[in-house]
């Protein structure tokens, strides 16, 4: 049970949250932007999941945090994609380099 | 025969005196509009009231000893500077002469300002003044003296500009206010610095370090001098004479009571009532002796040619005030209070007069003058008493507190400024007779205005003074003996008992002076057996000055005045360029800064994304190298 | 009662801004008459204070404290660390502050009526500027000393931006930004002492920076001492002001509408004077020591410059902002002479200064509701057709010149009298200030009374002062002239909190 190492969920965990990072950073396609950031979030998941069993001092407050954020991040995921939705019905892309009306 | 308690309980209530005329000045200011001419009875009945009880006073002084009461007015940690009154000789014979003119011209003003719509506020002045000049002479510290030197002030200021919509009134109170204060500047330092090396204002405390050698001999100089400054601020002594002449632009009245006798006589009070501070230093003492006759000379020496009547007369005031410091700078403590005492009484009469030969002709030029001595047959004759005893014209009052001065000057060994003295005297005489000569004598020349003699109100009280002119000299005289000067020093520690005689010959050479002076006029102005002309007329060079004043006017305007105002347009480019100017400076920066960086922002999230990445990962870097929280 | 009186006192003007709320905005005369008894509590209020100072009480009494916030948890090593509580209290000194707080404020109240719309948002702002300078006076700790501060900001920058006159939002913006940089490094300033000595209480820091030997949660080295009071003396030195941080005061002088001068002149301003009195000169009385000099030459410099620039201004306001500047230089000659005298000059001037500029701001008020300028040029001879506004306005120019019998001498005085003990010789060149003083302000003053009436004086729609303009004007002058006349009414609540500052400074 304990076989495995905490260094390799952090592992994991790095290279997920590098391949969301890299994603939300480079993706044109906003959908998969989004699925990115979702990478990264869960990503943190893990680390905290892992602390929670396998940290200095292992407590359920680890654990009980991760399902908080799940349930955050789902209705950060509805907001986004209502956003997308709406944005799609009005400028016909989902390409983000179109959607810099942010600007100075 | 009154007990000792009589007596002090006669001075005890001296605080009341200065509060009469306070009381007139908030009445009439309050309800002056409801009152209209009446007010002048208020304030005539209410400074009588002051002079009653000077008298009473006075006499209290007299029979009894010096009286002082204090309480506690402000406390500076472990200091207490202290409020109240003192009643010695020289506050008390100046409470009577203060509140004497100052009687004498609430009631003069009655008549001569009769058609003035602001005759309430005009009492009130008056009130206001001789309020301040009461406090000012039964102060008992330096502090006290210093509040009523400004309120003084005040009350010269509103007066001189009483005539607010006459620019050369506003201009002359101006003038006065500023150069008496830049005078006070120096009383004001000198007091501080007293203040800080004997722990106290109080006079007695001041005079007893002074005489225990608590003060270094260079402190009791610098001190002494610097409150002589403001005894020239007042006293209109050389170079900050120039306000008095200008302040004639105020009611007639007003330089009877203030600038004549009064108020510009407050500078040698001063100087009398520190004199044991002044005697502790010999050079102080030449310079209050230097600056006293070189302003005696010098003032006469413009009366000499002037035009206006109240001019003459002011010169002359200065002229005067310098022989009183002359006096009490070589050591005459007597001859300087007895010619304060003469001065105020035959300067008074003659502003009074002057003020009547005004009221009457309605001009101020003495050229425009002539043949009033038929038509005013009373102004004429005290006008002339005045001039007699000015002029120093045996058995008259000027006479006798004229040679106590020449004899102290003479006896101090500073023939120098004996010499000044003398020639002084001579030009005294010379342009009062002048003055005399022109108004009164030859022919009318103003036609058709009725010239007609001043009511009744303003008659008595310029033969009260004419009376006055003419005894006052009798109490101290080295034939019937010197009472005034013995009075005076004693009791006081610090001033021996003077019996001052002289040489006999100079009271010989004093009246010789003055008759050469009177001949002279009297040649010139009345025989016209010598030209007018004879030592340069008009537009010659000597003629030009005298009548310009020597330019010391236009002196102080090309340079202190334009230095000032130079100054202050320098500091106001300083002010918009430098100071305003960085910080609009500051301010175009940064919104330029902010415009560069507002470059940064895309609209791309992608690059928000990354750069805040950037700064994370520099930020760690960083914690990395240092060692983090664990360094 | 007791207990809560300076929370009620401090929080009373909300009374009024409740009851402005149930006025409808359009009844002129009423919210008029809300907005003046909406200060009236304080008023009374601050009035009982000083009656129980007068009849011999402690005003200990008052203090009071309540638990407020709390950074961490250090219960163990002590419950008061890192703590800010909600205190205030009140000495001597504060209380006179709260005093000229509450009168002028009722004062300027009655003088507002010559504001011409929105009364209502108006009298609001007017009623939460009172609570802010209340609280600044009565804050016991820096927190919250900083929030009432910033209360202060606030209402004053709408009242300005809104209510002034032509240039009002330039005046309004220069005012904010100038103050919100005073206030970043007021700030600054606090946040580092709290994270050092782990507490803001007033009492508490003075004794836990100037005792040798007690352990701080990390120690002040002495050249962060020196930081910190320099920072605290441009905080407020941009508030006093000192110069070169005096621009935007001048604009606000002009631009603001006169009642509110009346309240930026006679208590913003004395903030300034108050926290360098308070914090700089209370907390690093040391360093302070060692920079005296370097603050009565700012001080001298504040006086003359003042002066000399207040010589040729065309407009009376900009010729009383700059002698605002000036009169301001005599707080800090004051102050840095450290000693009895200076301390008290310093604290009389601010009050002192604090009632003149009131009263010359409201006669401007007065005035220019008339003849519509300000422009000495454009007057003269007002005495002509307004004797009694001349009048009040010559007496008010005579108190700001320092005449004896009048608040403003006694607090020249005892500055300069301070100033010659410490330092003789520039205390000899601050007095040509004394001269200068007299020389602008009656060429001002002299300018518009003297002279004959000019155009814009002459019209025969100029009327002379009313009963209700004159009740400001008349207290006013009647408390500048009780002070010069007797002034044991201030030096009296003062001389403990001198002491108390003096003995901090060793000196």
């Amino acid at each position: 049970m304990t076989s495995i190492p905490l260094s390799a969920y952090l592992v994991l965990a790095l290279v997920l949250f590098c391949i969301g990072l890299y994603g939300a950073l480079t993706k044109k396609n906003t959908v998969i932007v989004l699925i990115s950031i979702e990478l990264m979030l869960n990503a943190v998941n893990i680390n905290l999941v892992a602390f929670s069993r396998l940290g200095p001092s292992p407590s359920i407050t680890g654990q009980i945090f991760s399902l908080f954020t799940i349930a955050v991040a789902a209705a950060e995921a509805a907001v986004g994609l209502a956003v997308l939705m709406s944005l799609y019905n009005r400028k016909k892309t989902v390409n983000i380099d179109e959607m810099n009306s942010l600007k100075h | 025969m009154l007990d000792k308690g009589d007596e002090d309980a006669m001075m005890e209530i001296a605080w009341i005196i200065p509060l009469f005329p306070l009381l007139s000045f908030l009445l009439l200011l309050a309800a002056g509009r409801v009152l209209k001419e009446k007010s002048a009875y208020i304030g005539i009945l209410l400074t009588l009231c002051s002079f009653l009880f000077s008298v009473l006073v006075l006499w209290g002084r007299i029979r009894g000893d010096t009286y002082k009461a204090e309480a506690d007015w402000l406390n500076i940690g472990e200091a207490h500077i202290k409020a109240g009154f003192e009643v010695n000789q020289l506050n008390a014979l100046m409470l009577v002469i203060v509140s004497l003119v100052s009687f004498l011209v609430h009631l003069y003003s009655k008549g001569y300002m009769q058609r003035e719509d602001r005759l309430p506020v005009f009492y009130a002045y008056l009130g206001l003044f001789t309020f301040a000049m009461l406090g000012l002479v039964i102060s008992p510290n330096l502090l006290q003296l210093y509040i009523f030197w400004e309120l003084v002030g005040l009350g010269s200021f509103l007066l001189i500009g009483f005539y607010f919509y006459k620019e050369e009134a506003k201009a002359a109170a101006k003038k006065a206010f500023i150069m008496t204060r830049i005078g006070d500047v120096g009383l004001f330092i000198g007091m501080i610095l007293l203040f800080w090396k004997t722990g106290s204002f109080d006079f007695q405390v001041i005079f007893q370090e002074v005489e225990g050698g608590g003060i270094t001999q260079s402190m009791i100089t610098l001190t002494a001098i610097l409150i002589f400054i403001g005894a020239m601020g007042k006293s209109g002594q050389f170079p900050l004479h120039t306000w008095l002449p200008d302040a004639m632009e105020g009611p007639t009245p007003v330089s009877a009571l203030i600038h004549a006798a009064t108020m510009v006589a407050a500078g040698v009070y001063l100087v009398a009532a520190m004199y044991p501070l002044f005697l502790a230093s010999t050079s102080a003492m030449l310079i209050v002796a230097s600056i006293g006759g070189l302003t005696a000379i010098f003032a006469a020496s413009i009366g000499l040619v002037q035009r206006d009547i109240k001019r003459i007369l002011a010169y002359s005031t200065v002229s005067q005030l310098g022989y009183m410091m002359l006096a009490l700078g070589t050591g005459g403590y007597t001859a300087g209070v007895f010619h304060l005492m003469t001065h105020a009484f035959f300067k008074a009469l003659l502003f009074l007069a002057a003020g009547s030969v005004i009221h009457a002709v309605h001009t101020q030029d003495v050229e425009e003058m002539g043949g009033l001595w038929k038509k005013l047959r009373i102004t004429g004759p005290v006008f002339l008493i005045g001039t007699l005893a000015i002029s120093g014209v045996p058995l008259f009052s000027g006479f006798f507190s004229k040679d106590e001065i020449l004899s102290s000057a003479w006896e101090n060994g500073n023939y120098v400024l004996f010499g000044l003295a003398v020639i002084a005297a001579f030009f005294t005489a010379f342009y009062m007779f002048r003055l005399f000569f022109l108004v009164f004598s030859g022919r009318l020349k103003k036609q058709g205005v009725l010239v007609h003699e001043s009511p009744r109100s303003m008659t008595f009280p310029m033969i009260i003074l004419a009376v006055l002119a003419v005894i006052s000299g009798y109490i101290n005289t080295p034939w019937f003996g010197t009472f005034l000067g013995s009075w005076l020093t004693e009791g006081n520690p610090y001033l021996e008992p003077e019996h001052r005689s002289g040489p006999v010959w100079i009271m010989g050479a004093a009246t010789l002076v003055s008759l050469a002076g009177i001949a002279l006029a009297y040649l010139i102005y009345r025989r016209n057996s010598i030209s007018r002309e004879w030592l340069g007329g008009e537009g010659s060079f000597l003629h030009t000055v005298l009548y310009n004043k020597y330019y010391v006017d236009e002196f102080y305007q090309g340079t202190i005045v334009w230095l000032t105002g130079f100054v202050s347009i320098f500091l106001s480019y300083i002010d918009r360029f430098i100071v305003e100017g960085l910080v609009n400076g500051i301010a175009a920066s940064i919104h330029k800064l902010g415009r560069l960086l507002s470059r940064f922002q895309t609209g791309q999230t992608q690059h928000y994304g990354a750069i805040a990445f950037l700064g994370l990962a520099v930020l760690v870097i960083i914690f990395a190298l240092t060692g983090g929280m664990f360094g | 009662m007791k207990e809560v009186l300076l929370t009620i006192l401090v929080f009373s003007p909300l009374l009024g801004m409740a009851a402005l709320l149930l006025v409808h905005g359009t009844q002129e005369r009423r919210i008029k008459w809300v907005g003046i008894l909406g200060t009236l509590p304080a008023l009374s209020i601050s009035l009982y204070l000083y009656g129980h100072y007068l009849a011999g009480h402690s005003l200990n009494v008052f203090s009071e404290k309540a638990g407020w916030i709390r950074f961490g948890d250090f219960q163990q090593i002590d419950p008061k660390l890192f703590t800010v509580d909600y205190e205030l209290s009140v000495d001597g000194f504060s209380l006179l502050m709260v005093l000229l707080t509450t009168v002028l404020s009722t004062l300027a109240a009655v003088a507002s009526i010559h504001i011409k719309k929105e009364w209502k948002g108006y009298y609001l702002l007017f009623l939460l500027l009172e609570i802010g300078m209340l609280g600044v006076f009565l804050a016991q700790n820096l927190v919250l000393f900083f929030i009432f501060f910033e209360i202060t900001l606030i209402p004053a920058f709408f009242l300005i931006g809104k209510w002034g006159y032509a240039q009002k939002e330039r005046a309004a913006f220069s005012f904010l930004i100038y103050n919100g940089f005073g206030s970043a490094v007021l700030l600054l300033v606090i946040i580092t002492l709290l994270a050092r000595a782990g507490t803001t209480n007033i009492e508490a820091l003075k004794y836990l920076i100037n005792t040798e030997g007690v352990p701080l949660v990390s120690p002040i080295p002495s050249s962060m001492k020196y930081g910190m009071l320099i920072a605290l003396l441009i905080a407020f030195g941009v508030k006093l002001p000192i110069f070169p941080l005096h621009t935007w005061m001048l604009r606000v002088h002009v631009q603001a509408p006169p009642s509110i001068v009346m309240l930026h002149a006679g208590v913003l301003l004395k903030i300034g004077a108050f926290g360098i009195i308070r914090f700089g000169l209370g907390i690093f009385p040391d360093q302070f020591k060692d920079l005296s000099v370097l603050i009565i030459v700012l001080g001298v410099i504040n006086l003359l410059y003042g002066a000399f620039l207040a010589f040729i201004q065309q407009d009376f306001k900009m010729v009383l902002a700059y002698s605002s500047i000036s009169h301001m230089g005599i707080v800090l000659m004051g102050l840095g002479s450290l000693n009895e005298a200076g301390l008290q000059g310093a604290i009389f001037q601010v009050v002192s200064h604090g009632l003149i500029a009131a009263l010359l701001f409201c006669l401007v008020g007065i005035f220019y509701e008339r003849v519509k300028t300000t422009s000495i040029k454009d007057l003269g001879g007002l005495s002509s057709v307004m004797p009694i506004t001349a009048g009040f306005l010559l007496a008010s120019a005579m108190a700001s010149l320092g005449l004896p019998g009048m608040s403003g001498f006694i607090s020249e005085f005892m500055a300069f009298l301070g100033l010659f003990k410490a330092d003789p010789i520039l205390a000899a060149i601050g007095t040509l200030g004394i001269i200068l003083t007299a020389v602008y302000l009656l060429r001002a003053a002299m300018g518009m009374i003297f002279g004959k009436p000019k155009l814009q004086v002459n019209s025969e729609a100029v009327r002379d002062m009313e009963t209700a303009e004159m009740v400001p004007v008349f207290i006013l002058l009647a408390f500048i002239i009780l002070i010069g006349v007797y002034p044991a009414v201030l030096s009296n609540p003062l001389a403990d909190t001198i002491q108390n500052i003096l003995s901090g400074s060793g000196g």
